[in-house]
């Protein structure tokens, strides 16, 4: 604007010029930098997610095993028909879904309560931290391993344990029920320090003038958890909600160790009867379509979730 | 009056939290004290009932995972050591490689306004989404035709794809974290903008990178459902290779619990040293700068 209003001069011109060349370098650079700082980022992630994802689509299609590639057969859309009137898929979702609920709301709950305890400084925290976070830092087959260990009705250790104060044992895999609850402890053992890490790093954030200043207002401990800590660590919390929600969500490592699926089929993920159908019956088509449609309910459940996250975090 | 009843509610909450966090610890650290007992216990002791807490030490577990000692021939130790070569390549070479380019990625994603951004901030998140089985069905295929199937470089790529999106969204909290005018200050005086990024910017996320490389490094090391499609004998990672311990004499609980110990520690030393980068900065960017 400036170099406009500027009587029309050679030296005022040559100015402008000076600075628009400049401007536009820069803003070439900055060009430059994002694209050389995105594309290996991007080629990698093309290839091994976009590639494979738009091969799954075209797959489902067909009637078509990984064993005999000669043979491929369109089949339109009965792989998906198939699946979905299979009651044995629903069944899957079902557990899928349990699995989930239970997993996420006693990890948040955990995670937050410890978390709130941590942000506080006392001596010995980052050693007792540092102990604390230790599940999560086990590969999910150690953990499913660990507790199938832990838990064997016979000589497992919670059973005498549960048996020593008179309760009595309880066959923790063999049944479905218990089966459920048993991953779900044993997810919650090992994610819920995550959440807590989390949650402590989100608490540490809060600026401590805002805590001074409900403490001159006569503020209840309760009063500034509730309505200090908590909405003030929301997008971080919520973060974390998602993350495990969908992890749970797809949870394969832990089952494949720790029921193999069992009693019968009743502890499959959907996870686990994609890699069932894929890698033990070989029904790569089949498996392709079970694989979409994990992918459509994760991608939609990521995208309604992740734009909630932007509505809430433009508000801080 | 009202001042004893709060202080009776102060004294009952602050003794329920305690005994909830007493609850918790035994939850917690239970499960790691019987693990590293039970790496120490030979076959006889691992099912005696009731169970034991002093018994003579085995180290079976551990020298089959070492490939050393008298254990280091029997059925179930062959190749467990050449496994945990393999973890320690891949894991290392995979955690560097994906925090390197999700700094990169990150850096422009807090820094740059460009066409698409939303997207691509999306699609990289989506990439941690992803179910491991679902890409693994055509993974299967294309590993074979490709040559990538049981090699290290093949499970390097699975794990530069699985963690650069992590590494990208907790790198660009870093970097929010850090104000724009050091950028400004520098072109001003006449430095490019890769100079005020390598020698300014970066020195200033180092502890944010050490947190992304931890957590990073957690997931590529302890990765199981990729390793365990895509390898068959020669490349083989260490949580794959116990969890196949399990053959004609059981399950070799002492071997699945020396290893898990010996997986768990460097990950534990690791943590140790970056644990007040954790604490300060992982908060992705969403809680805005304060």
């Amino acid at each position: 604007m400036a170099a406009a209003d500027a009587p029309i001069t050679p030296e005022g011109q040559a100015a402008a010029h000076a600075a628009r060349q400049a401007k536009l370098r820069k803003r070439s650079s900055g060009r430059l930098m994002i694209f050389g700082f995105l594309s290996p980022s991007l080629a990698i992630l093309l290839f091994m997610v976009a590639y494979p994802v738009f091969s799954l689509v075209y797959y489902s299609f067909f009637n078509f095993s990984a064993l005999r590639q000669a043979t491929m057969k369109p089949v339109g859309l009965k792989n998906y028909t198939f699946l979905l009137s299979d009651p044995e898929l629903w069944e899957r979702f079902v557990f899928t879904g349990k699995f989930v609920f239970i997993c996420v709301t006693l990890q948040m709950l955990i995670g937050i309560f410890v978390g709130y305890q941590l942000q506080k400084n006392f001596r010995g925290r980052d050693v007792i931290f540092t102990i604390l976070m230790m599940p999560m830092m086990l590969s999910p087959v150690v953990v499913g391993f660990l507790w199938r260990y832990m838990l064997n009705s016979e000589w497992g250790i919670v059973n005498f344990l549960l048996s020593s104060v008179g309760l009595p044992k309880v066959d923790w895999l063999g049944q479905t029920n218990a089966a459920l609850w048993a991953a779900a402890a044993a997810d919650t053992w090992m994610w819920a320090p995550f959440i807590a890490l989390l949650a402590t790093a989100a608490f540490r954030g809060i600026p401590e003038t805002i805590y001074e200043a409900a403490e001159v207002d006569g503020a209840s401990p309760a009063y500034r958890f509730f309505r200090i800590t908590l909405p003030m660590s929301a997008p971080v919390l919520f973060i974390a909600l998602i993350l495990r929600l969908i992890d749970s969500f797809k949870q394969y490592d832990l089952f494949v160790a720790l029921t193999g699926g069992g009693p019968g089929s009743s502890t499959e993920t959907v996870s686990y009867a994609v890699a069932k159908t894929a890698f033990s019956y070989f029904y790569t088509g089949e498996a392709s379509a079970l694989a979409v449609i994990l992918l459509l309910i994760i991608t939609g459940l990521s995208l309604i979730l992740v734009r909630h996250l932007t509505k809430m975090s433009e508000k801080y | 009056m009202t001042n004893s009843r709060t202080s009776m509610v102060d004294l009952v909450t602050r003794w329920l939290i305690l005994g909830l966090l007493i609850v918790y610890t035994i939850y917690n650290v239970g499960p790691i004290f019987w693990l590293i007992l039970s790496s120490f216990k030979s076959r006889m002791d691992l099912f005696t009932m009731p169970p034991k807490l002093f018994f003579t030490p085995d180290f079976s577990g551990y020298q089959s995972v070492f490939g050393v000692g008298a254990a280091k021939d029997s059925a179930s130790s062959v190749g467990v050591f050449d496994s945990l070569v393999n973890s320690i390549i891949v894991s290392v070479a995979g955690t560097s490689l994906a925090v390197f380019f999700g700094t990169l990625a990150g850096y422009v994603c807090s820094r740059f306004n460009f066409r698409g951004k939303g997207d691509f901030m999306f699609f990289v998140l989506s990439t941690r989404m992803l179910p491991p089985v679902a890409v693994l069905v055509f993974y299967h295929l294309m590993f074979a035709r490709l040559g990538l199937a049981d090699t290290r470089f093949g499970l390097v790529l699975v794990a530069i794809f699985a963690n650069i999106g992590l590494a990208t969204w907790i790198m660009k909290g870093f970097f929010d974290g850090v104000p724009k005018e050091v950028e400004q200050i520098a072109i001003v005086n006449g430095y490019t903008r890769m100079y005020a990024f390598t020698r300014l910017v970066l020195p200033m996320v180092k502890g944010g990178i050490a947190a992304t490389a931890g957590f990073c490094f957690i997931f590529a090391w302890n990765e199981f459902a990729f390793a365990s499609i895509l390898t068959t004998t020669q490349a083989k990672t260490l949580p794959v290779k116990i969890s196949a311990a399990s053959g004609a004499t059981g399950i070799e609980w002492t071997q699945i619990c020396a290893a898990g110990v010996v997986l768990i520690i460097p990950v534990l030393i690791f943590f140790y040293l970056i644990r007040k980068h954790l604490l300060m900065g992982m908060t992705f960017g969403v809680l805005g700068r304060r």
